[in-house]
């Protein structure tokens, strides 16, 4: 018995390891963890597909984790049993500062790839790479920078006689179309078609940036928030939020849905991700335009929601992984709008990425030139849920009687607090 | 098969073997060093049969029930080593601060220091005072859990023992009965969640059916899910559906083992239906609403899937162990999130020994009383 147990512990060991030396030798597999759900997965395995093919130092396996992504990928990290690439959202990144993910300077791939390609740091709109960098480090390659734009249903227009959005246009004349459209269709004494909707999306950082504000200052030492530009804007933010005169209450919202009340052509106007899909539903002709420009600065700014592919610092196969993420971008780049690479910021390639927003093409890219990222720093999770508690929630919400100067010079210090 | 996808998690299966084959030699090893020392064969082969259970309790466990606690009094965030702050954490969630208000209508904040936020007002006239806190998120949730706890349990129990006394009856289709009634507690609390948000959406089924009252009264629709005082009633509500099925077949179980002598006996001394149920039923029941009481409230002070799936106002707070995981994951304050973790679990053990040291007046053992 004792002899039959040595036995057959020590063959299977020997089995084992030596199964494992003999496959040594093949490719070595690149693992990316992303949070794809099944549609997006199998997009992105066809694009994994023909890099597989094309390549004979490594092959990419392709790990979906559709839901609870970023509370596992930090488990993986932080135990060590993590994927070689990881996709982040701009949030996301902020783990950066941590040393969790490899340095794109030790990338060869990075530092050495041609002009205008997916490794060439240059061709990236400064603002999104900014996401990714750290203490003058680089550490993930964005796919993604789609900019805020205004979805507007032609019909609702023409049925009120009023003109579509044009290039120039202002908060005011944003405000004004948006009551205009704000209407009784029915004529039962209840509004049942609003010009606009806010329930605490769009961010309100477009109009503060827009006005001059800033939510962070770009050397992260202070929180200008009751500075009278950031003042403006955010108090611009919330004259379109739940105001009965031309956006829905948060109990409509809540009932009908934010994205369905627009696809039910009830809302005019929808400031929405470039790569949505509003401008497609069918029944509606939808047009696209840049958000309203501030009518002191002119400034079309809009905010840009991004993600990158980042390398896990502990992988074993660092220069394959670097390889592995220049391919993948530069495949990603040409499947998701809109590209964050400015050398591929025109219309032929944003309609060859995606042909259905061939109509609305022209505009999407014109806002992406004007489009800026969130300023994303190490401790950012706590500093945007203490925004959203003490700042941002109680005004949008009406919880306290407190202007927004007045709140804002009361929590700056907490906020600040929390910077690195 | 892809030898490149196959020698990536051959490590990972190696491993998996290795354990396994770890497992059993430790397991021979205990059965050997038992015969060795003269035990019986079967009870050594007991032994090392659970040793695998042992081991997988020591390591998944009790270690990280221990590593929990040290990590509570560090600022750990997943990423960097574990900095030992000593009782920091502990000493910001009990930074509690109560203030008298100059006037009814002062703002929390001007009565409040620096960092603190209100949890609680009480005022009487024009004057009061205001409880906050430095993380006054906690004590919400922990205030909103308390409530939950304290309210639901006693319903549910009353609740259960009423389907469970029911379904002790002669009538027909007893079996299709039991079966409905045990139905809601095998569905996935996450579908009921969502179902029971639909319900309570302001256009929901809830108030489409209270609306002719609201009308009447000239009353809004309630708000169940943004009005913070609400918001302890939603989860109540919702908490009874899932009660019902299983504590009533525990209780329905412990109702058929009453021996039907002591109803007779009842009846011989001329007593009447309610002294059945109260000379007869409650005491025989009692060790099994006993085992119910505590479970239920660990249960309750353990709530996490309807908080995950149903908003709470942030006024409200929300529920402990989804507060945890906030803190936890979204923040990466591991340490802060130990804490917290310690802090619900003392309650737990406070509230379950108060239980126990009550259970000496109100239950009954059968066994003990006739030993004694």
């Amino acid at each position: 018995m004792k002899r039959l147990t040595f036995t057959v512990v020590t063959v299977l060991t020997l089995i084992a390891l030596t199964f494992s030396i003999a496959l040594a030798q093949d490719p070595v597999t690149i693992r990316i963890s992303t949070w794809a759900g099944v549609d997006e997965a199998a997009e992105l395995q066809g694009l994994i597909d023909e890099i597989n093919a094309s390549q004979t130092g490594y092959q990419i396996v392709h790990e979906p984790i559709p839901s609870e992504y970023f509370t596992q990928v930090q488990t993986q990290l932080a135990g060590g049993t993590g994927a070689d690439l990881y996709w982040m959202d701009q949030n996301q990144m902020a783990i950066a500062s941590e040393g969790v993910f490899l340095p794109l300077s030790q990338c060869d791939a990075v530092t050495n790839a041609a002009p205008m390609t997916a490794g060439d740091l240059s061709d990236y709109y400064p603002g999104i790479l900014a996401v990714n960098q750290n203490d003058g480090e680089t550490y993930g390659l964005p796919w993604i920078a789609q900019p805020v734009v205004v979805y507007f249903n032609r019909a609702l227009f023409d049925a009120a006689g009023l003109d579509y959005p044009q290039d120039g246009w202002t908060w005011d004349d944003f405000t004004e179309t948006a009551m205009a459209l704000t209407q009784d269709t029915d004529g039962d004494g209840e509004t049942d078609q609003w010009g606009f909707i806010n329930n605490g999306w769009p961010p309100p950082t477009i109009f503060i940036w827009q006005a001059g504000g800033e939510l962070i200052s770009p050397d992260f030492a202070s929180v200008p928030i009751d500075s009278p530009e950031f003042v403006r804007g955010f108090e611009f933010y919330l004259s379109t939020a739940f105001n009965p005169e031309l956006s829905p209450s948060r109990e409509i919202i809540s009932e009908q849905g934010f994205n369905e009340m627009f696809k039910a052509g009830v809302i005019a106007m929808f400031m929405g991700g470039a790569a949505d899909d509003l401008d497609r539903v069918e029944g509606l002709d939808v047009g696209v335009i840049h958000v309203p420009a501030n009518p002191e600065t002119g400034s079309i700014t809009t905010f840009a929601w991004n993600a990158s592919t980042a390398i896990n610092a502990n992988t074993a196969h660092p220069q394959e992984a670097c390889d592995a993420l220049v391919a993948i971008t530069e495949a990603i780049q040409g499947w998701k709008i809109v590209s964050p690479r400015i050398s591929q910021a025109s219309v032929e390639h944003l309609v060859a990425s995606e042909p259905r927003k061939e109509a609305n093409a022209e505009a999407i890219i014109a806002a992406a030139a004007d489009m800026r990222a969130l300023p994303i720093f190490g401790n950012y999770a706590e500093f945007d849920a203490l925004f959203w508690s003490e700042f941002w929630g109680p005004l949008l919400n009406g919880e306290t009687d407190l202007s927004v100067a007045e709140l804002a010079a009361e929590v700056r210090a907490d906020l600040e607090d929390t910077l690195p | 098969m892809d030898l490149g996808v196959l020698n990536t998690y051959l490590p990972t299966l190696i491993r998996y073997v290795l354990v396994a084959l770890g497992l059993g030699a430790v397991m021979l090893l205990v059965y050997r060093v038992q015969l060795r020392f003269g035990i019986k064969q079967e009870a050594a082969a007991g032994r090392a049969l659970v040793t695998p259970w042992v081991i997988g309790f020591l390591v998944f466990n009790l270690f990280t029930i221990g590593a929990s606690l040290y990590l509570s009094f560090t600022d750990y965030n997943l990423f960097r080593a574990p900095e030992w702050v000593g009782t920091d954490n502990y000493a910001d969630l009990f930074d509690i601060s109560a203030v008298p208000l100059e006037s009814a209508s002062q703002r929390s904040s001007d009565a409040l220091p620096r960092r603190h936020d209100e949890i609680i007002r009480v005022t009487v006239g024009d004057s009061g005072f205001v409880v906050g806190a430095r993380e006054s998120d906690f004590w919400r949730s922990m205030r909103l859990t308390v409530i939950y706890a304290v309210v639901t349990v006693p319903l549910g129990l009353a609740g259960a023992l009423g389907v469970a006394l029911l379904l002790n009856q002669k009538v027909r289709f007893i079996g299709l009965w039991r079966v409905l009634y045990y139905l809601p507690a095998v569905l996935p609390a996450v579908a009921t969640a969502l179902l029971w948000r639909w319900m309570f959406s302001s256009s929901g089924i809830v108030n489409a059916a209270l609306s002719p009252f609201l009308n009447f009264f000239g009353l809004p629709a309630p708000q169940w899910m943004t009005n913070p005082g609400l918001s302890p009633v939603l989860f109540i509500i919702i908490s009874l559906w899932g009660v019902f099925g299983a504590n009533s077949v525990i209780l329905l179980a412990a109702l058929k083992g009453i021996p039907k002598e002591l109803y007779e006996a009842v009846d011989i001394d001329g007593g009447a239906d309610w002294a059945k149920f109260r000379h007869v039923t409650l005491p025989m029941l009692s060790p099994a609403l006993f085992y119910n009481l505590v479970t239920s409230l660990i249960g309750a002070l353990q709530a996490f899937e309807v908080a995950a799936f149903i908003p709470t106002p942030a006024d409200a707070g929300t529920f402990l162990n989804w507060q945890i995981y906030q803190e936890a994951f979204n923040f990466r304050n591991m340490g802060m999130a130990s804490a917290m973790a310690w802090i619900l679990l003392m309650l737990i053990i406070a509230l379950t020994a108060l239980v126990f040291r009550s259970s000496s007046a109100w239950v009954f053992y059968q066994g003990a009383r006739e030993g004694a």
